[in-house]
């Protein structure tokens, strides 16, 4: 339709790659956390920005990328995978800014070879907030039609608030003071005439609804609909005055009316107040998963995985199917450091990962953990381990989490064999040293290696002098 | 402002404890001058019982707390403690590894090894977030060094955390943050505040300097004590008066 009402010329530069990039999304924002004023400009973001471009072979040796100008072949043409982000198709230089998009178009090809789901966290259970129970258990994808629910009528947004994760006001537990006090200058402080309007609908709701009851029960018909004008001050104040001793009641007002994403309700400790004032607070437990961790910024799966299950098996054309997913090798790219209690950081498909917690290779000190101790130069590409990932998720400032355990050795070893660094198959069994067989020529050889010899006399049971 | 959250979210909630109920401070700033006290207690009269903590601990260290000299005794006052908390030094370490039972061989293997991986991580300043992407060319020396050299902080800490600098001049760890170790304001360049705040800032620190509540001349006392046994030295700012809060 609308490329007929356009001249032909226009229409071919609608089609163009010109006009089919789209703007670059906002960069993750420099917080101001401790240590954060050490950086880097120009180190790869945690998520793209720009929208990554590839050319086909031929194109590329003429440095053709679909663009207003050919682009240099010398700086072009030298990389394996043809992969350009474009920050400005045209500057008044006339030149095009271009720079090589590998770092994150070979992340998501890496991340894709997981074939991992991302999956939305699970909500912590009952009054243990820091439970992390649930984490072993297996996590709901983001894509679950209970989770990802953008398309809500204005109206409805407050019944489906467990199941969004866009919302259009703040999550208020991740602002700092001084940005709360901001927000509530600048953006609350001008809606007090919009919240009394609201209030005032609700009590006409209300009402109406109370009066209906009423009649149905005395068997008159039915009341007109109540008009929100006609609800007068004395009214709205005594609304108010209700709603100020009952703190559940009133965050849902204000909630619904700002739009607030979910929180989770606080501890004793956190609200700061005395227990006798708590208890009287009541708190309904919040269902969303993003409650706890903030509402992310993009959709939940960051477009980086559309997969909806890892539950399935990998099959093996010749020991048939296994129990684990093959594992994968990870970087180790900082080793650990004990005095300045600094755990090691593994990079898992160009991702940063925390090691596993628990009783795991990573966590011993000597043995095979030894290994995350040390750099040693003389191992060549660094050291790396074989790690099993078990989950992924985008957390609320759009980095990817991915959590890793430690490989099984029999899924490790499969992984090297198709790997054809290891022989499996055919292989001689290992033999035990228990019962391993001794040939008269082992025990000859034992014998003669030793210098003392081993047959007993009367000297080695102390009887000397004999 | 996404990105903030997570980290951003407990101060948010220790700030707003804050204005509803006055929590205990971490430290006090009466305690480096009983410490001080009890210095001078020490030297002059034994009848005046200091009540410190640390007074105690430094009579039943090795050091003798009752010498003559003032500045030995600052420094005891300084390095108590040390000898149990801090990290090994190279013969304590020694002597665990011949415990253990490995020998000189292996010990001198061992430490070779950590100082091979001390100089190779020196090279290595980044520190990794979980969750950061990295390439094959952040991995490069010229990356690297990028990361080795701070720059000047470019959010307004005041604005973002919403307190008063006025209402902070005994928060001798916050004054100690926006003083140099030669005593002198830092410039609005390295603090990153904006000019209203900048004036704030300087205005407290010259109000505790002019007490007599800080130092003019070096850190607080209580900071090089906790920095030499590791310890955190920030705490939290007292939050202003919520009827204050106007933009």
């Amino acid at each position: 339709m609308a490329a007929k009402s356009v001249s032909p010329g226009g229409a071919l530069l609608r089609a163009s790659r010109m006009f089919a990039l789209p703007n670059p999304i906002p960069p993750p924002p420099h917080d101001g956390q401790a240590g954060a004023n050490f950086h880097s400009e120009t180190a790869t973001l945690a998520f793209p920005t720009h929208q990554v471009i590839t050319t086909l072979c031929a194109s590329r040796k003429q440095g053709d990328w679909g663009l207003k100008r050919p682009l240099p072949l010398k700086s072009t043409t030298k990389s394996t995978n043809p992969m350009l982000r474009v920050k400005a198709i045209d500057t008044i230089e006339q030149i095009t800014d271009y720079s090589s998009a590998t770092d994150h178009g070979i992340t998501l090809r890496k991340f894709q070879e997981l074939n991992m789901p991302l999956t939305a966290r699970r909500p912590a259970g009952g009054d243990h907030k820091d439970n992390t129970s649930t984490m072993g258990l297996p996590q709901k994808s983001v894509f679950e039609e209970s989770l990802d629910v953008t398309d809500i009528h204005p109206d409805k947004r407050a019944e489906a608030i467990d199941n969004r994760w866009k919302f259009t006001g703040p999550w208020l537990a991740g602002m700092t003071q001084g940005e709360f006090n901001k927000w509530l200058a600048r953006e609350v402080r001008p809606k007090r005439p919009e919240f009394r309007e609201y209030l005032k609908k609700k009590i006409a709701s209300e009402l109406h609804a109370a009066a209906a009851k009423e009649a149905l029960d005395k068997g008159r018909e039915q009341p007109p609909v109540m008009d929100p004008s006609s609800v007068t001050e004395d009214q709205l104040l005594d609304y108010l005055r209700k709603l100020r001793h009952d703190n559940q009641a009133l965050y849902n007002m204000v909630g619904q009316f700002l739009d607030l994403a979910p929180l989770t309700p606080p501890t004793v400790s956190q609200t700061g107040l005395p227990t006798s004032k708590v208890s009287q607070l009541k708190f309904t437990e919040m269902k969303n998963p993003y409650a706890e961790r903030g509402p992310p910024v993009t959709h939940p799966s960051a477009g980086i995985s559309y997969l909806r299950s890892s539950m399935y098996m990998e099959n093996h054309p010749i020991y048939g199917p296994q129990k684990q997913h093959s594992p994968v090798v990870a970087r180790i790219v900082r080793p650990r450091r004990q005095a300045q209690a600094m755990p090691a950081k593994l990079g898992v498909a160009g991702f940063i990962v925390d090691t596993p917690l628990g009783d795991t290779g990573s966590n011993y000190r000597s043995g095979s953990g030894a290994i995350f101790d040390r750099i040693d130069p003389n191992v060549e590409g660094g050291a790396k381990v074989w790690v099993q990932p078990k989950m992924a998720s985008v957390d609320s400032s759009g980095r990817v989490i991915l959590r890793v355990d430690d490989a099984s050795r029999e899924a490790t070893l499969v992984a090297q064999e198709l790997l054809g660094n290891a022989v499996c198959l055919g292989a001689k069994p290992a033999e035990d040293e228990m019962n391993k067989r001794e040939s008269a020529s082992d025990i000859r050889q034992k014998y003669r290696a030793a210098d003392t010899p081993t047959l007993s006399s009367a000297r080695d049971y102390g009887l000397r002098g004999i | 402002m996404a990105s903030c959250r997570q980290w951003i979210s407990s101060a948010t909630r220790q700030c707003r404890s804050g204005l509803a109920q006055q929590q205990p401070r971490p430290f006090s700033t009466s305690a480096p001058v009983a410490a001080f006290r009890s210095i001078f207690a020490d030297n002059n009269d034994s009848s005046n019982a200091p009540t410190t903590s640390n007074a105690r601990r430094s009579r039943s260290g090795p050091r003798p707390s009752s010498s003559s000299n003032s500045n030995e005794a600052l420094y005891g006052l300084l390095t108590e403690g040390v000898e149990r908390g801090g990290p090994l030094s190279a013969e304590e370490q020694r002597q665990v590894m011949e415990q253990q039972g490995l020998g000189a061989r292996a010990y001198v293997k061992d430490l070779r090894a950590t100082a091979t991986t001390d100089n190779y991580l020196r090279q290595m300043p980044r520190r990794w977030r979980t969750g950061d992407v990295y390439a094959p060319r952040d991995m490069s020396p010229a990356e690297m060094r990028k990361w080795r050299q701070g720059r000047r902080p470019t959010k307004d800490i005041v604005d973002m955390l919403g307190f008063n600098p006025l209402d902070n001049y005994k928060n001798f760890s916050l004054i100690s943050e926006f003083m140099t170790t030669m005593g002198r304001i830092k410039h609005s360049t390295d603090t990153g505040l904006r000019p209203v705040n900048q004036r704030k800032m300087a205005k407290a620190i010259r109000r505790a300097v002019g007490m007599g509540l800080h130092p003019s001349v070096h850190r607080h006392p209580e900071i090089l004590r906790l920095s030499r046994h590791g310890l955190p030295t920030a705490s939290i700012p007292t939050p202003s008066d919520p009827s204050q809060n106007r933009l």
